[in-house]
């Protein structure tokens, strides 16, 4: 990952999905192109149905989050939510 | 009609005509009328729409400027300085400076152009092909610059409208392909005045936020501007310097998505990407996710198929083998004897079987060919037959001779017959065979 380590990712022992879906693409290559025996392939099955969780919840999550840029009277950008005017 | 009746009072022409009439000739009058005009209207400034616009090869520029009401016939002369004059065109609004005079040729008053400037959409056209000149020169458009987009992008910035449908249009194909998106909404109105400052003031604020916030967040990845369909005006702010400058100064990719698909906007030229429209982008930013999505899902059933394979191929070897092994045991050996025994003892009692079904055969055939040989007749023929050579044989017999009063003698002893006198020795016993009975006697010395 070239992105920087994340605090909040790292507090909640989150993957980020771009980094579970590389590892999950590899693991996926791998089972496929090489003769592995029987148990390191039910290993890399096991740990590739956990990146494959993973990157379900990732995709699962309900509602897409929307924060609104804002500028306070300091002059200083914060997040503030946004709620969707739907009319 | 009437004959008209002339009155009494009627004294006929008192002046002759030459005397009462003022006859112009038509280049006088025209003359006149032109005089007039350049006088009292002159120099004026009119705007209108022009209309049946004709470019001569002589390079001067013939059309009608109209409104709603009336036209007027403008000529602009191939000398007069006019910038973009290739920009007049039919339809086009134009502001004209210009003397009225006529054209005593054809009788026709007209606007000699001095002077024009584009107004609504003509005019936007041309600031439009001036500042894309102007930016295309300082190379904002080069295409070394564009850079690519992040794949998997986790967090966006939105410059738009808050209440447009842009945003709207963005959203619901971001939910539908990549929930798991963030969207960083700077708000900016997209159009009207002050619009273009605002959209570029977003997209500094964005790139400001994204350097303040790199080192606790995830930062942005990039800059969606985009707003939905309109008029040219309504998009103007798109095509306004500033909002050129702050996508060229952006540190963060910029997709711009403005209007529909044939609407080129300035900042679509700058941006590193275009799209045809807000979903269009929405659909660009979230291809990388949404394509993966497949591949998640389906890679759970790649990596079970692997596996199975796998397995049924271990299965396969160990059958196999053990197929292998069981043909190399002596109790297969045993089997297999047992078996051809099995076969041969089939093979015996079919062989059997057959070897008597054909002597069954023949023997049908015989008793068949027999029947139709009609023993009774035959077995009457041969008594016949036999009768006959019965008779034959009695008559060669010596029966018959004897009978006739013949005998035949033979030496009693050997029983040869006696055919020569001299060879009888005296005392020989002798045998006389009669017609009946028979006589023993001895030879007389």
């Amino acid at each position: 990952m070239s992105k920087p380590a994340k605090a909040g990712d790292a507090a909640k022992g989150n993957v980020p999905f771009e980094e579970a879906l590389k590892k999950l693409e590899g693991i996926v290559d791998a089972m496929e192109a090489d003769d592995l025996p029987l148990e390191t392939l039910l290993a890399r099955y096991e740990e590739g149905a956990r990146l494959v969780k993973i990157c379900q919840e990732k995709l699962a999550e309900a509602e897409v989050k929307i924060q609104q840029l804002e500028k306070t009277a300091a002059g200083e950008i914060k997040l503030k939510p946004h709620a969707l005017s739907e009319e | 009609m009437s004959k008209p009746v002339k009155s009494q009072w009627d004294f006929g022409e008192l002046f002759s005509l030459a005397e009462t009439r003022k006859v112009l000739s038509v280049w006088e009058l025209a003359s006149d009328i032109k005089r007039l005009l350049e006088k009292s209207v002159g120099s004026v400034w009119v705007s209108g729409e022009i209309t049946n616009l004709r470019a001569q090869n002589s390079g001067h520029v013939y059309f009608t400027l109209k409104d709603a009401a009336a036209q007027l016939s403008c000529v602009l002369f191939s000398r007069e300085k006019v910038a973009r004059r290739e920009l007049l065109a039919d339809g086009q609004k134009v502001l004209l400076q210009g003397d009225v005079t006529v054209y005593e040729a054809r009788g026709q008053y007209q606007l000699i152009v001095r002077a024009v400037e584009l107004q609504g959409v003509g005019a936007l056209q041309a600031q439009f092909e001036k500042l894309k000149q102007k930016l295309q020169a300082e190379g904002l458009f080069a295409a070394e610059r564009k850079r690519a987009l992040p794949k998997f992008p986790a967090r966006i910035g939105l410059v738009t409208s808050p209440t447009g449908a842009a945003i709207r249009d963005v959203l619901h194909v971001v939910q539908r392909r990549n929930p798991a998106l963030e969207v960083i909404l700077a708000p900016a109105r997209v159009q009207g005045d002050g619009a273009a400052r605002e959209i570029a003031g977003a997209i500094r604020s964005l790139n400001e936020f994204n350097l303040s916030l790199a080192t606790r967040y995830s930062p942005l990845d990039l800059i969606l501007i985009t707003r939905g369909g309109g008029s040219l005006e309504d998009l103007w702010a798109f095509n306004e310097e500033p909002v050129a400058r702050a996508i060229f100064e952006s540190k963060l990719p910029v997709v711009s998505a403005v209007g529909h698909e044939i609407d080129f906007t300035i900042a679509d030229f700058v941006a590193d990407v275009r799209a045809a429209t807000p979903s269009a982008a929405a659909e660009i930013i979230t291809e990388g996710v949404f394509a993966s999505r497949e591949f998640v899902s389906d890679a759970l059933d790649l990596m079970r198929l692997r596996v199975h394979r796998c397995l049924t191929n271990a299965q396969q070897d160990f059958s196999s083998l053990a197929g292998r092994w069981s043909r190399r045991h002596p109790r297969r050996r045993l089997d297999e004897s047992l078996q051809r025994l099995d076969d041969l003892q089939s093979g015996l009692l079919r062989g059997l079987k057959t070897a008597v079904r054909s002597r069954e055969l023949a023997l049908q055939n015989l008793a068949g060919r027999f029947l139709r040989a009609q023993p009774a007749l035959t077995v009457k023929a041969r008594r016949e037959t036999l009768r006959q050579l019965e008779k034959r044989l009695h008559a060669l017999g010596p029966q018959q001779v004897l009978a006739r009063g013949y005998s035949i003698t033979t030496d009693a002893a050997s029983g040869m017959v006696v055919r020569n006198a001299a060879l009888v020795k005296a005392g020989q016993k002798l045998k006389t065979q009669l017609a009946k009975g028979e006589i023993f006697s001895r030879s007389e010395p």
